[in-house]
């Protein structure tokens, strides 16, 4: 590409990536603003009385920190491992011409992106019917699949993986198996690291799963936690009157700029995690380009 | 062959599943149907609230007093303040099996109404006797749903009052003279001078003018009834001259600054902490001033809107329902008249257990100990009972006197009991709370011009049908008064 | 029958690939859909849990739909989700797939990925907090826009009550959080391009705009079409938290900001009717898969290879 033009799409892309980033900078330096600051003059991006009140605060709940990082790591972990296999082996099926009712399963999918069962049925089959209430699988199970992860993975197996490469290994007398993670697994690296980016940012990112399922402190994942604080300071806005009158136990809920250094915290790890998934994007072409 | 693979595949997840779920969930089926004489019964309860470190803690000090005096332990689960109104209500809806939860407002109504509570009249008179006879009268007739009871509301303040509170320290700055604030009019003088003399004050902490009607919903949405001569015919509150007269006066402090710019999205909750306010307009009871200062660090000083007055709102902020898949309502019912009635378990239940959470003077005062804060902060207004609470160090001593006269005092408003049933105006509530949403914040706050805005907002109502809820308000209620009668 | 034996027996690996994906769909999403019948019925609860409560329940017809079509505002919510959600997936789709593209040519890899890793931040920002972001912009006090306006001695706007100009900063918003996770598909999937096309481009002296047009967009389109068409099966569906707190629930905007979702929010407050909001989800998915059916019925006439099924 010209020099010119590379410099002009990086100033650019550059601006834009700036316009991104700019407002988790913001919460940054409101986490780090007093509370007196932020009832006086609201959120400033120079606040006139800094403070790290909101860290203190933090470290003061390391316990319940640090067991809801657990708890999100492993239903992360596990989660998306489990989704990743159920998804590719389903869409794997569905993009093969060989499989005949390829075409009701794809529908099979699909329809669940559009008509859902609502919440108060759901509740019910992850509850009464499984009995998962309160266990870590009732965190990992509800969004284990998912329609459209199936739909982009099929578009990405009919696409990248042919049927020519993999009639050759048939001949060799390779089970579907061994062809599948043998040739179409590597294959399809950057379509696999996509679901699993997409798989992670969802289990990361999930809070209403618990917040349905789950009473145990000890089982709240991180972003529940945020989201309890969110909620709290909603409801106390909305019941001026009772956080009035029950001030004692409200001193307790933090406040904006704890949720903000909570944001932090709870953003800052996962974000920095998809240069990992990056990487399968690199070596899935290389892959595919040997194969070849 | 292949269906027979898939069989067992299918049965064995399914078994995984239970399997795991079995590891955690103890809830055995043998403690479901317990009395008297057999195993105590498990009383599931949930109730609203951060969940507290030693609610177990407690809790095996609670089981040890009702196993002995009513046969029965109690399960207490509680659901986050901002996590409450979507969990209960899913789990309300689904059918899930457990004894008493906690509810309020227009939540009760319509749970009660679509039959999710049961009607514990026929309890009260027999498990709850003792109960019927401690809590304030106007409760459990203000509470009826369709004549019938379905909850234990807190015996508590039974009225509303809503009060004007200044900042104490600027009101003697300026020695203003608050005897004479009986409007939102008498107001302007005050906040002319603190716009004019203090910066860094906002003369009015973000309030909605207030309009006294006795709102069949809330003070929102177009419906009331007047305190003052029609007191039997709904009207909407909006299209009165007193809303005009309101909204003017609103109008008129916004432009001259005396509200913030964004006062109508504004989302400030003015925590009483930060001294950067003039005056505001809240509920308050007995000894609220005492409570506000000391949280505030500072003064302040209210001025009564009104009367106290018995609303629909007032006499249902806190009630503790028994569920319609209660399997054991009796049990449930003598729990609560218990934890209603008797001072130790009641004190147990709201402070923790003496000498680890609390500790008692000599003179029969209470202090909290540090561990209350941290790990057994429960709110008292949720539990029951005020009455038997034993009272702070720092309580004035005549607290629950003041309570009872302050209920004693209070007026009932035309439509205490009437709970409307909005069925058959369903599609029309709609669209009005949308409409509501729309002007009602901007008016009250005086956002916007009452002389343009005003006739606007009720000209949308009309177009979604408010005159024919408020036909529907009227038939239910004629029907509401003639059977009271 | 002995066919369809044979065929299920002669299909068994794939069958037996589709199964636990199966199992979970009919667990997870079919077997809650029985509470679609809601949608028209009266709610009422029953001692003996769900099942119970819902075959108790009286059918009330089409009266829980009534309220999403009564009103004027019924025209405007309409018209508002159809709009942008129309300018969203044209926008989003454009947006994401020059971002994709520029970032896969850009030059410095360390560059790009940085890039990469920038823009997908907005992706975790609520919208609660997105709000907060906004408004310390546009607040009519302490905002930076109107400080800027004061200084070239242009008037301060009342951002929070005009709403002209609402339509373009959602769309905005909706892009700022949108490109970064839109594009990373279609990066993988140009990462997943064979190399050998590009070459054989090249040695045809091809430049490098050729190659994107020639090579990489053709490359796209199948992602790009299946896309889309699950796009358009929300088209009544909206991002709540865009529509709802990032104008602060601002009365004067709702002409502009109301769509389906947040009106039937707040229409149901006061109502808690799980009827009526069954009846807005079963309404808004039936017409996003009436539309994917038509859609998806056209793109197969054009070209087989691309439709969804």
């Amino acid at each position: 590409m010209h020099p010119a033009v590379n410099a002009i799409i990086s100033v650019l892309l550059g601006i834009f990536t700036l316009v991104c980033i700019f407002p988790f900078i913001y919460v940054v330096i409101i986490s780090f603003t007093s509370e007196e600051s932020i009832v006086r003059n609201g959120f400033e991006l120079i606040p006139k009385e800094w403070s790290i009140d909101a860290y203190s605060y933090l470290w003061s709940m390391k316990e319940q920190l640090f067991q809801s990082y657990g708890v999100t790591l492993i239903i992360t972990i596990v989660g998306t491992v489990i989704s990743v296999l159920m998804i590719s082996f389903y869409s794997y099926a569905i993009s093969r011409p060989q499989f005949k009712y390829r075409r009701f399963f794809t529908f099979l999918a699909f329809f669940t992106m559009l008509f859902s069962g609502g919440l108060v049925p759901t509740y019910i089959v992850v509850t009464q019917f499984l009995e998962l209430k309160n266990t870590i699988w009732a965190l990992i199970l509800p969004l284990a699949m998912n329609a459209f992860y199936i739909i982009i993975m099929r578009t990405f197996f009919l696409k990248s993986v042919s049927e020519s490469i993999l009639e050759s290994a048939r001949i060799d007398g390779a089970s579907e198996w061994r062809i599948f993670f043998q040739i179409v697994f590597p294959l399809s690296l950057p379509g696999l690291a996509t679901i699993a980016l997409f798989s992670t940012l969802g289990y990361w990112n999930d809070w209403f799963t618990a917040l349905l399922y789950i009473d145990e402190p000890s089982l709240v994942p991180l972003q529940s936690l945020l989201m309890k604080i969110e909620a709290n300071l909603e409801f106390m806005r909305q019941n001026v009157d009772v956080s009035l009158m029950q001030q004692s136990l409200f001193d307790t809920i933090p406040q904006e700029s704890a949720k903000m250094a909570m944001v932090v915290i709870a953003t800052l790890p996962i974000a920095v995690s998809y240069p990992f998934f990056q990487k399968y994007f690199i070596s899935g072409l290389t892959i595919g380009g040997v194969k070849e | 062959m292949m269906k027979k693979k898939l069989g067992i595949i299918l049965a064995s997840v399914l078994a995984a599943g239970t399997l795991l779920s079995a590891c955690s969930s103890k809830d055995s089926s043998t403690s479901e149907k317990g009395g008297k004489n057999g195993e105590p019964y498990e009383i599931k309860w949930y109730t609203i609230g951060t969940p507290q470190k030693d609610t177990e803690k407690v809790f095996a000090e609670v089981n040890k007093y009702t196993k002995e005096k009513i046969n029965a332990t109690v399960k207490m689960t509680q659901i986050d303040w901002g996590d409450w109104a979507q969990k209960s209500q899913v789990m309300i809806n689904s059918g899930e099996p457990f004894d008493i939860i906690f509810t309020n407002g227009t939540d009760y109504v319509q749970n009660a109404q679509k039959g999710a509570f049961l009607a514990i009249d026929d309890l009260l008179e027999n498990e709850g006797k003792a109960l019927k006879e401690v809590i304030n009268p106007d409760f459990l007739e203000g509470n009826k749903v369709d004549g019938k009871l379905y909850g234990i509301p807190a015996n508590k303040e039974v009225a509303r009052q809503d009060v004007y509170t200044f900042n104490k320290r600027l009101v003697d700055k300026y020695n203003f003279d608050l005897s004479k604030v009986k409007t939102l009019q008498d107001l302007e003088p005050m906040l002319k001078t603190i716009k004019e003399n203090e910066s860094g004050v906002t003369p009015i902490a973000t309030f909605k003018a207030p309009l006294r009607f006795d709102y069949v919903f809330n003070n929102e949405m177009p419906f009331a009834f007047p305190f003052e001569g029609d007191t039997d015919t709904v009207i909407n509150p909006f299209d009165t001259d007193a809303a005009m007269t309101q909204f003017e006066t609103m109008h008129k402090y916004y432009k001259a600054g005396y509200l913030k710019e964004d006062a109508a999205t504004s989302k400030d909750s003015w925590p009483m902490d930060v001294e950067n306010w003039f005056v505001r307009i809240g509920g308050s009871q007995p000894y609220a001033d005492l409570l506000w200062s000391r949280s505030a660090k500072y003064e302040v000083v209210s001025v009564p809107v009104e009367q106290p007055t018995i609303v629909n709102d007032s006499v249902s902020g806190s009630i503790q329902a028994i569920s319609a898949t209660s399997k054991n309502p009796e049990k449930a019912m003598e729990f609560l008249t218990l934890l209603n009635t008797d001072p130790y378990l009641r004190n147990l239940v709201d402070k923790g257990i003496e000498d680890v959470h609390y500790k008692k003077n000599e003179d029969g005062t209470i202090e909290d100990l540090p561990a209350r804060i941290e790990s057994y902060n429960m709110p008292s207004y949720s539990l029951g009972n005020h009455f038997i609470l034993n009272l702070y160090k720092e309580d004035p001593k005549d607290k629950w006197e003041k309570f009872k006269e302050f209920n004693a005092s209070a007026v009932k408003a035309p439509s205490l009991g009437f709970k409307f049933n909005s069925d058959p105006v369903r599609s029309e509530l709609a669209s009005i709370t949308n409409i509501s949403k729309e002007f009602y914040p901007a008016l009250a706050t005086g956002s916007v011009d009452p002389e343009e805005y005003l006739p606007k907002f009720n000209e949308k109502l009309k177009e979604a049908g408010v005159e024919k809820v408020l036909k529907e308000i009227q038939k239910q209620h004629d029907e509401w008064k003639s059977s009271k009668e | 029958m002995k066919r369809i034996l044979g065929d299920l027996y002669k299909n068994r690996i794939w069958l037996l690939m589709v199964l636990p994906g199966t199992i979970w769909l009919l667990l997870f999403s079919y077997l809650p859909m029985f509470g679609q019948v809601l949608a028209f019925k009266k709610f009422r609860i029953h001692p003996d849990g769900f099942f119970a409560s819902v075959m108790n329940s009286d059918w009330v017809g089409w009266d829980n739909f009534k309220y999403l079509f009564s009103t004027n505002d019924a025209f405007v919510i309409t018209r508002n989700t159809i709009l942008y959600n129309l300018v969203f997936i044209v926008l989003g789709l454009v947006a994401a797939v020059v971002t994709a593209i520029l970032l896969s040519e850009l030059v410095n890899k360390k560059l790009s990925k940085f890039y990469q890793t920038g823009m997908l931040f907005p992706h975790f920002i609520s919208w609660v907090i997105g709000s907060y972001f906004v408004f310390t912009f546009l607040s009519t006090e302490f905002g930076l826009v109107n400080n800027v306006l004061g200084w070239f001695g242009k008037e301060p706007i009342s951002w929070y009550s005009e709403s002209k100009y609402w339509p373009f900063i959602l769309i905005f918003m909706s892009l700022w959080k949108g490109i970064g996770y839109g594009s990373i598909v279609y990066l993988a999937s140009i990462v997943g391009i064979d190399k050998t096309y590009y070459e054989a481009a090249m040695i045809d002296g091809a430049s490098k705009w050729k190659q994107i047009k020639h090579v990489t967009l053709p490359m796209l389109k199948p992602l790009m079409i299946i896309l889309t068409i699950m796009n358009i099966g929300r088209i009544f569906n909206s991002d709540f938290g865009l529509f709802y707190q990032v104008p602060r629930d601002s009365g004067a905007l709702y002409s502009v900001t109301n769509v389906i979702d947040t009106y039937v929010y707040r229409g149901l407050m006061n109502l808690g009717d799980i009827g009526m909001s069954t009846a807005a989800g079963l309404y808004q998915s039936a017409v996003g898969f009436a539309l994917v059916m038509i859609t998806n019925y056209i793109v197969r006439k054009v070209d087989e290879e691309s439709a969804l099924f």
